[in-house]
């Protein structure tokens, strides 16, 4: 099977006013497509920076990316927008919802992007807010909702669009862990369901203990990478 | 995205409406700028133009480049009536000009005798109205009426004599006497200085014009009409000898400097502006900073830099949109008040030698499609730094928690 991720020798190298800060380096990973793979590492290892770049997001110092096998540094600005909106769905650490949206606005946004019609948009809002249990909600604005359904509408924003990878950067760490490995069963059960790859950062032990896939960062290096059953 | 830049305008409630309102007094104010000023150059030409020159002159073809005493029209009367004939025309007076000397007394000084046909000057240019001091022309022969610049010159008062010497249109030095009967003031020190009014018919007599006149000046309804006007009398009259001329051509200098008025305010207009764009700048930089994970959001999902852009370019633009309808509904009330009531001087005021005690506003397309135009242009050219700088936020920062 095709690997929908690889890197070879990426580093990242940020600039604090001139002091050079080596976030990443030299990093070669492969993640395979359905994988459901977790980043972990203590604060300031590189995970965020690392999800950055494998998305597109940043552009890596030096090394390279292949995101469904595309070479991420041939693209111009606008294609890598295209390409971000239709194979990547992003569910951020604080949820990141539009606040002027409601609920199913947020979540069409993305097809609304790739115009979809208005029925599709519809249909497809509602079958996936039955999916993360918050079926009926449609209307709301994202302020009438806890933080774990606002984590639940960012993964349905995430994968109405059925990109090929999630990524997801510490989706648990702004909610209480009852309703984090809640959250974290339900994209278990999601990347099951569907060929969708999971890339996850998070520190939190009860998240790494659902992870098919560990892998260990330590300042800007993979120190470890295991493969569990959990 | 519309609907995200639509609202965006509802989320800060309190910065937006700062925003509106600035374009909004901005707005008033300067509608009410051009809409007084309006009312005051319209009170100006009209007062110089209906009160003195007329809002149309014929005269023989070369006389306003030239003024000759040769230079005359030709059975005035019956070109009169086919100028009366035309639509819009209010009333036509003739006129006739020459220089010549006048002496009271021991005092002599150069003067322009004006020959004018009371009746008609009076319904065209209320005449009656500007004697200061004694009557307007009787029927009796060999009548003056002294400008009051000249009747002071000349140590002259209503009762006593003046002499006029000039040349007549026969070559010969002509002169007689006539009895001052009124102290005439048009307003214009300079005309006021030099001018003998004569009845018409002294005129002719004086200088052997034998029922030729110099000029006739028309009154026309309507000030706008008055190129249209001018046009229907060429037609009417169809004489190439003769040339008829709108006001904006007889007082050319006057035309000129009304128009160079007009770009001082355009400056003012800009200063009033700038400052609504600087507060809009204010603002639209606050909430794009404010707003930097939330386009970055957008970014990481795939919305483009132009996008993003449009967004915040689009919630100025609705926000200029409502502050114009509300301040175009100030401005133009204000203006339709200011148009009836005026506003009076503390001191009198003088522009072209018309001096105004109360100036009237007018409430006119111009007072608000300029504001509107320039409400809208600049708060878009102002948005555009801000929406410049949220196309480019980083899509990274979305990840960023801090
Ligand atoms: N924009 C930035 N400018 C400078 N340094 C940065 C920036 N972003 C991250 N870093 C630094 O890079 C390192 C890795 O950060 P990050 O990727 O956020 O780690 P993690 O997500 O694992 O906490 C840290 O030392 C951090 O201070
Ligand atoms: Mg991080």
């Amino acid at each position: 099977m095709a690997p929908v991720i690889v890197t070879e020798g990426v580093t990242r190298v940020y600039s604090d006013d001139g002091v050079p800060v080596h976030a990443l380096r030299g990093i070669d990973l492969t993640i395979e497509r359905g994988e459901f793979a977790a980043l972990v590492g203590p604060s300031g290892s590189g995970k965020t920076t690392f999800l950055n770049v494998i998305s597109g997001l940043d552009t890596p110092t030096d090394g390279k990316v292949w995101l469904n096998g595309k070479l991420l540094s041939r693209m111009s600005g606008n294609a890598l927008s295209d390409f971000r909106r239709d194979n990547i769905g992003f569910v951020f650490q604080a949820y990141n919802l539009i606040p002027v949206l409601t609920v199913e606005e947020n979540i069409e946004y993305i097809m609304l992007l790739q115009k979809i019609p208005k029925a599709e948009r519809h249909e497809r809002v509602l079958a996936i807010l039955d999916e993360v249990g918050l079926g009926g909600m449609e209307s709301r604005k994202p302020t009438q909702l806890s933080g774990g359904q606002q984590q639940r509408v960012a993964i349905a924003r995430a994968m109405v669009s059925q990109p090929a990878t999630i990524m997801a950067d510490e989706p648990t760490a702004n909610l209480d862990s009852k309703i984090g490995a809640e959250l974290l069963d339900m994209m278990y059960r999601l990347n099951m369901q569907t060929e969708m790859t999971f890339i996850f950062s998070t520190h939190d032990p009860m998240v790494m203990a659902r992870a098919r896939r560990l892998i260990t960062l330590k300042d800007g290096q993979i120190e470890r990478d295991e493969v569990r059953s959990p | 995205m519309l609907k995200i830049a639509f609202r965006n305008i509802f989320r800060q409630r309190r910065r937006t409406v700062l925003t509106a309102l600035a374009m909004i007094v901005g707005f008033t104010l300067s509608s009410v700028f051009i809409g007084w000023s309006d009312g005051a150059y319209s009170d100006i030409i009209s007062m110089f133009t209906r009160n003195r020159i007329g809002h149309i002159q014929v005269h023989r073809a070369g006389y306003l480049d030239k003024p000759s005493l040769y230079d005359v029209i030709e059975g005035y009367e019956s070109i009169g009536e086919k100028i009366a004939g035309v639509d819009g025309v209010e009333a036509w007076t003739p006129r006739i000009y020459s220089a010549g000397l006048g002496s009271v007394g021991d005092k002599t000084m150069g003067v322009q005798i004006i020959g004018v046909d009371v009746g008609r000057e009076v319904k065209a240019t209320q005449f009656d109205r500007k004697i200061t001091r004694g009557a307007i022309f009787s029927d009796a022969a060999r009548e003056a009426i002294l400008g009051v610049g000249l009747a002071r010159i000349l140590k002259a008062d209503v009762g006593r004599e003046i002499v006029l010497v000039t040349q007549g249109t026969d070559g010969a030095i002509a002169n007689d006497l006539y009895t001052i009967i009124g102290i005439a003031k048009s307003g214009d020190k300079a005309t006021d200085r030099m001018a003998c009014y004569l009845h018409i018919n002294d005129a002719q007599d004086l200088l052997v014009l034998n029922g030729r006149v110099h000029e006739i000046a028309v009154i026309a309804e309507a000030l706008d009409r008055v190129p249209k006007i001018t046009a229907a009398i060429e037609a009417q009259i169809n004489d190439a000898k003769l040339e008829v001329s709108p006001w904006q051509v007889v007082a050319k200098s006057f035309y000129r400097a009304m128009q160079a008025d007009r770009q001082g305010d355009l400056i003012g207009r800009m200063i009033i502006m700038l400052i609504v764009a600087i507060g809009v700048l204010n603002t639209v930089l606050m909430s794009v900073l404010e707003r930097t994970r939330e386009y970055g959001v957008l970014k990481a999902m795939g919305t483009k830099p132009s996008q993003i852009f449009g967004v915040v370019v689009a919630e100025v633009t609705f926000i200029a949109l409502g502050s114009i309808i509300i301040g175009a509904m100030c401005g133009a009330s204000l203006n339709y008040l200011l148009s009836i009531y005026g506003i009076s001087l503390p001191q009198e005021f003088s522009y072209g030698g018309i001096v105004f005690q109360t100036m009237y506003a007018a409430v006119t397309v111009r007072s608000l499609a300029i504001p509107a135009v320039t409400v809208l242009v600049s708060a878009i050219f102002v948005s555009l730094f801000p929406a410049l700088r949220a196309a480019r936020i980083a899509p990274a920062s979305a990840m960023r928690t801090h």
